[in-house]
């Protein structure tokens, strides 16, 4: 995979940039704010920009505003936007243009490196990686049709929305891949879902119905 | 028999009074102040002329520069409060020291930010322009204690007529030579005098002003006295609620910019470090792989950095929004649709808000927003929640209903106390209809800044 990285903390950059190399990935261009990124992804077309939200100048949201010019303008590139804080705002404003090719991770979970590079993996293939504390909120809501799930099929929910693959699901929930499918085609049905082909297609739908 | 006495004492109290300590502080008081007050206006003129007959050419009136004296003008108006204040606490200290006046200091000046909040907090400096008053006023004080100190002078020079009055004028019967003037304070010499039984005279003229002479001085200083008690002290009330308001909303405007620093240092510093700190462990975890049995207890070690690593990050990040919710610095809107879309319940955002308040304020009705959401989730078992915030009239009012069961007492439980406490420190006003039942409706207003 080619990344470029956008991120005004040094230390973290570095750190990035050596995880990323030690999975033989390709760091194109590392820089510090949102204008260079922008630069940088016109000039290098990466697979993946991996984007902190807050940078200089103002270090508020320009890392987010950084990610939907690029959604805009290169398609092509996913985006994982990471911030020390998870707000539910700057998830909707992401969430708006679409899930597709696009993550948002808090950055502790970069500290989990096999997550991690599976997380930009997802993206680059034109999924979606959420962080569960965004998930979490999508599903606090109270909506309709969500209290007839079960137990389980909540926690397949969950991880579904955040833009895990069936064998994801599998592996985080200790169960087999088949019983996986079964709960899957079980929530759809419950929530009145057209059956998707694919798991990023499936996700696109769950965070759809999700954010109605 | 005691009239007599009253008399009597009145009478020495009289005679003596050009003798006594007070009488002497006062005038060596005057004299150090009288010149200082003449020159303050002075020096102002002559800046004002040197700024004005700066642009070349022969000093004529048709040649001063209106641009200079402008310029000129305006340096005394951004400088003259902080001078003011400077001769102002010389002027308090001589007299406490001389006097005996002790006036309490005016507040201190606070500086702003930025070079227009400086400028501004100077051009707005009540006490550093009563001082400028007070320096204006004593002028024609300062005159009046010239006059007074002119009284001891001529009372001495007057008195000695008789000693040196054989030295000089010893000539022969036949030689004419002009009278002497003799000095009074009140006009310049209509007097004079030709024979030795003159300056007798003079003697008592001399005796008769250095009498006169304290009194006059104490009517001085009794005016200077008035003027630097009302003018360079800390004021009248209003004034010292003004002055307090004003060093309050510094104070709270002061903390909030505070607490906003630690947070981004917090989120610069510790919390970047430490991220980088879990990502290399969790790097290192990974290369430490599954085999070998030696391996296995360095695998638990960094096992247990990696998660420690993890969760002080978790709780760094708790303390840090706690400190400051960072989304506040994008505005007020969008802080409060993350708080909504954070809700157990659904809530509902309505926000116009045209004008920034300052972040102080907006902090406070973030955090006033925040706990009332979260008292609803807790206690209402409401199915819907509303937040508006609008700006009527320039004041920021927040309104967060909900249609639960109602019945929040702020005599019971500390939030909404101290919430009250909270918005009290801007002079904000929070009202509470809770009735059993629902719904409940908080409105908060805040003024639009400190």
């Amino acid at each position: 995979m080619r990344v470029v990285i956008a991120e005004d903390a040094a230390m973290m950059r570095e750190g990035l940039i050596r995880l990323l190399a030690d999975r033989g990935h390709q760091v194109c261009a590392a820089v510090p704010d949102g204008e260079a990124l922008l630069t940088a992804v016109a000039e290098h077309g990466p697979d993946v920009a991996v984007v902190d939200i807050r940078m200089p100048p103002t270090h508020t949201d320009e890392g987010l505003r950084a990610a939907i010019d690029i959604r805009r303008d290169h398609p092509a590139t996913g985006v994982l936007v990471f911030s020390q804080y998870i707000e539910p705002r700057y998830a909707a404003r992401l969430l708006e243009g679409g899930a597709a090719k696009m993550g948002y991770l808090l950055k502790d979970r970069v500290a989990d490196v096999a997550d991690f590079t599976d997380a930009l993996a997802r993206i680059a293939a034109g999924g979606t990686a959420l962080d569960p504390e965004v998930v979490g909120q999508l599903l606090r809501a109270d909506r309709p049709g969500l209290d007839m799930l079960t137990l389980r099929e909540r926690e397949v929910l969950a991880l579904m929305a955040e833009g895990r693959s069936n064998a994801g699901i599998a592996a985080s929930l200790s169960i087999s891949t088949g019983s996986v499918e079964k709960h899957v085609a079980g929530i759809f049905a419950k929530l009145d879902l057209p059956p998707s082909q694919g798991d990023n297609r499936r996700v696109l739908a769950v965070l759809a119905y999700l954010r109605s | 028999m005691s009239a007599m006495a009253t008399v009597g004492r009145t009478l020495t109290a009289f005679a003596t009074a050009p003798f006594t300590r007070r009488a002497r502080a006062e005038l060596v008081y005057l004299v150090i102040v009288a010149p200082i007050g003449i020159a303050v206006p002075v020096g102002a003129l002559a800046f004002l002329m040197i700024m004005g007959f700066l642009a070349p050419g022969p000093a004529k009136p048709e040649n001063v520069s209106f641009g200079g004296l402008a310029a000129g003008a305006l340096v005394l108006l951004v400088l003259a409060p902080r001078l003011a204040r400077r001769l102002g606490s010389f002027q308090r200290r001589l007299a406490a020291r001389l006097l005996g006046e002790r006036v309490a200091e005016p507040p201190s000046f606070r500086t702003g930010r930025g070079v227009l909040g400086r400028l501004d907090a100077r051009l707005r400096d009540g006490a550093g322009w009563r001082a400028v008053a007070y320096l204006l006023l004593r002028v024609p004080v300062a005159v009046l204690g010239l006059y007074a100190v002119e009284y001891w002078v001529t009372g001495l020079v007057n008195l000695s007529y008789p000693f040196w009055w054989g030295l000089f004028r010893n000539h022969q019967p036949d030689v004419h030579l002009s009278p002497v003037p003799f000095l009074t304070p009140l006009k310049s010499s209509p007097f004079h005098i030709a024979t030795y039984p003159g300056t007798l005279l003079v003697f008592a003229a001399g005796a008769a002003s250095l009498l006169v002479a304290p009194w006059v001085t104490r009517a001085v200083v009794l005016a200077d006295r008035w003027l630097i008690r009302n003018l360079l002290g800390p004021g009248s009330l209003t004034q010292r609620v003004r002055d307090l308001e004003q060093t309050r909303a510094q104070a709270v405007d002061d903390s909030a910019a505070l607490l906003r620093r630690l947070e981004r240092d917090l989120h610069d510093g510790a919390q970047a470090r430490l991220a980088a700190l879990a990502m290399n462990l969790g790097l290192a975890k990974e290369k430490l792989g599954d085999e070998g049995p030696e391996l296995a207890q360095i695998r638990e070690l960094v096992d247990a950095a990696h998660q420690g690593a993890k969760d002080a990050l978790g709780e760094l990040r708790d303390l840090a929004k706690g400190i400051h919710p960072p989304i506040l610095d994008t505005g007020l809107p969008d802080a409060l649709a993350s708080l909504a879309l954070g809700s157990a319940i659904p809530v509902q955002v309505t926000a116009e808000v045209p004008r920034r308040p300052t972040p102080a304020i907006e902090t406070i009705a973030y955090f006033c927003a925040a706990e009332l959401l979260a008292n609803a989730v807790k206690h209402s078992h409401a199915t819907t929640i509303t937040i508006h915030v609008a700006e009527p009239s320039g004041w920021l009012l927040l309104i967060v209903t909900d249609d639960g069961v109602g019945g929040a007492d702020p005599a019971r439980g500390t939030g909404l106390s101290g919430l009250a406490h909270r918005v009290g420190t801007v002079d904000g006003h929070l009202d509470i209809a809770s009735p059993p039942g629902g719904p409940t409706r908080v409105s908060i207003r805040l003024p639009p800044h400190a």
